[in-house]
């Protein structure tokens, strides 16, 4: 089995716990959120069963078939949840703008990311699982501090939201294939076709990976192919995902037996690291 | 531990804060080593800026706020998405394998900026490295630590690449362009004087661990805009040359000493600073320029692209008629003549030339006739 499947049977147990106790206890809108967080496991268990899919551990919703049609008017948190949604992986303000833009209608700047991200953290603190998910930092694999400017959902399981060193590229090539994917959807379910800017941003990626780009007899770039995106960014994702897992995995199991709940999600207190740093030396 | 030349350094500084060496003082000292007052200045930690701000030259150089942004901006563009596009650039030129992607960022240890912690997490990050363990081949903004004339200075290069059983590249990023493999010599020179820096810095942490410096290659890569694009593209440049000038400028630092006794005793390039937060000097202006007055000055023309007090250097070089004006390629002609009121005195035969300038005058004459024959055929205006 699957690390992400175990991680996430486990939280589905816990979630299942906490469902009860709550109900005992009388406390029925911690209980309802507790069941919205319960079926959004429930959902990513299930996708991953489906897709038969070890490897690309997020829980990934297809892109709905005529987005504009819808959400135009949610608040900043719903976009960039919907745009890392899409990604599969931690990502940066820019990279989350740019699929925003690609994929979704309505205004998201990366300004507005800044204050996103501080005010996740404050609304966790002052009551605790209060909403049905956080935006929370990536973390790194060794300090456990949270990682600058990475972005994940707390839903995730630790293993997909810590970084290694192998990560940020492992990260690259999944995000590039979850776009090529959200491009091929795009080009069979609408009669435009994918935006300019999706096909922009599968450029951008495809063309920092080996053998992603199509050659034609001329030896210039040709139009871009969403599967042979997919295919190159699998083949090299190949060369580094069992590397990559294992230290995520290691890390995420020394998380989960030092830090509390809410450094699991926004990291060990950077006190912490130096009295840990200053112990070693 | 406090030594009578390090007490001199402090007065001849005064009562401001020190400062200590960076990169432009350090490209300074590259490009023109024989300055006495350029050394005495850096090596006392005195505030160029404000001295020749003082004495009525401001600097006015630096870079606009406009091109720092655009480099910053090639730089993150750069550095986007786990280092995508300089993942290729560096698979085309170092020939880095598929495997070899890892990437740690030094930017900070867990939230905290500050240099020293910094230093500590580079050094056990880079020495891990160099010993064959983890799995990172690229180093994102490591802080190296060069000790100069027994202070600290803390240096930080834009990346540092290490190929598996390979040695370490200084990796530099530049916005300005290499148009058909070809850059603007000028400002490759200014960024390989930079990483020459960084590249003896990296070799003195390693060397600390008794690993050898040929664990660092003196080859710089040099990852910069395409043509006329914005996809960066990358080159080496052998930095061998520079790293050995600076190397060696470097350790005849500790004899600024020498330096300083030749000064007279009271020496001082103190703006008397007034106490309260605005700083301002209250040391009369041209007592302060008296007092650098009495320093010697080795002026070149291109001082003016890293040291402050150039400006003030040149109006000097200027007042005395001095053939440093007209750069080392002109000086070199005239050996042994300082002036270029003494070569037009030569030249016109006003001045009667002392025994080792009899070649010179007799040569200067020769190209005055010259120029007298073609002004009379009309051919001169």
């Amino acid at each position: 089995m699957s690390d992400p499947l175990d991680a996430l049977e486990k939280s589905i147990g816990t979630l299942r716990r906490a469902i009860r106790d709550a109900s005992a206890a009388g406390d029925t809108e911690r209980a309802g959120e507790l069941r919205m967080q319960l079926r959004r496991a429930e959902r990513a268990w299930d996708a991953l069963i489906d897709a038969d899919e070890p490897a690309a551990a997020p829980p990934r919703p297809a892109p709905e078939a005529a987005p504009a049609a819808r959400g135009a008017q949610l608040p900043a948190r719903e976009h960039v949840h919907r745009a890392l949604m899409l990604l599969g992986t931690p990502a940066a303000p820019k990279l989350i703008v740019g699929v925003h833009e690609a994929f979704f209608p309505g205004e998201l700047s990366a300004s507005k990311l800044s204050s996103l991200r501080r005010d996740e953290e404050r609304s966790y603190r002052s009551s605790p699982g209060a909403r049905p998910y956080y935006l929370c930092p990536a973390l790194a694999h060794d300090l456990l501090t949270p990682v600058r400017a990475l972005i994940t959902i707390s839903t995730w399981t630790l293993e997909q939201r810590i970084i290694g060193p192998l990560s940020p590229r492992v990260d690259f090539l999944t995000s590039a294939i979850s776009i090529a994917e959200a491009v091929h959807t795009a080009a069979e379910s609408t009669p435009d076709g994918p935006s300019p800017e999706a096909l922009r941003l599968l450029w951008r990626f495809a063309v920092n990976i080996p053998d992603a780009m199509p050659r034609n007899a001329s030896g210039h770039e040709g139009a871009l192919e969403p599967q042979q995106v997919i295919g190159a960014a699998q083949a090299e994702l190949d060369v580094h995902t069992g590397t990559d897992r294992a230290t995520r995995a290691a890390a995420a199991r020394r998380a989960r037996k030092s830090l509390g709940d809410d450094g699991q999600l926004f990291g060990a207190p950077l006190q912490g690291v130096t009295h840990l740093r200053s112990a070693r030396a | 531990m406090k030594n009578p030349v390090d007490d001199r350094l402090d007065a001849l500084r005064g009562s401001a804060k020190r400062l200590d060496y960076n990169a432009r003082s350090l490209a300074a000292l590259e490009n023109n080593p024989r300055c006495t007052l350029r050394a005495l200045l850096d090596a006392s930690g005195s505030d160029k800026a404000a001295i020749a701000t003082h004495v009525g030259h401001p600097p006015s150089f630096g870079q606009s706020s406009f091109a720092i942004t655009r480099g910053n901006a090639f730089e993150a563009m750069v550095k986007d998405n786990g280092c995508a596009e300089l993942l290729r650039v560096l698979r085309e030129t170092l020939e880095l394998t598929l495997p070899e992607v890892g990437y740690e960022d030094l930017n900070d240890v867990g939230g905290d900026g500050r240099s020293k912690q910094r230093h500590e997490r580079t050094e056990e990050v880079l020495l891990r490295a160099a010993r064959g363990e983890g799995d990172a081949t690229l180093f994102d903004h490591p802080m190296l630590r060069l000790l100069i004339g027994g202070h600290k200075v803390y240096l930080e290069p834009d990346l540092v690449a290490l190929r598996i059983d390979g040695r370490f590249h200084v990796v530099e990023i530049k916005s300005f362009p290499i148009i058909d493999d070809q850059a603007d010599s000028t400002q490759v020179r200014a960024a390989t004087t930079q990483a020459c820096a960084y590249i003896i810095a990296l070799r003195d942490l390693l060397g600390r661990a008794g690993i050898g410096e040929e664990a660092v290659s003196d080859t710089i890569v040099l990852v910069a805009p395409k043509d006329f694009t914005n996809r960066p593209t990358g080159a080496f440049v052998d930095a061998r040359k520079q790293v050995a000038a600076l190397t060696r400028q470097l350790s005849r630092i500790e004899r600024i000493g020498d330096l300083v006794d030749l000064l007279p005793e009271d020496l001082t390039f103190d703006l008397d600073p007034t106490p309260d937060k605005n700083k301002q000097p209250r040391r009369p202006a041209e007592e302060l320029a008296e007092a650098l007055d009495q320093v010697l000055v080795t002026y070149r023309p291109d001082c003016l692209n890293h040291c402050e007090m150039a400006f003030y250097c040149r109006s000097r070089a200027r007042a005395e008629a001095s053939l440093d004006v007209l750069g080392p390629t002109v000086r070199e002609q005239f050996g042994g003549i300082d002036t270029t009121t003494m070569v037009m005195g030569l030249a016109r035969g006003e001045l009667t030339p002392s025994e080792d300038q009899v070649e010179i005058a007799a040569a200067l004459r020769h190209a005055a006739r010259l120029r007298a024959e073609l002004e009379d055929l009309g051919g001169a205006a």
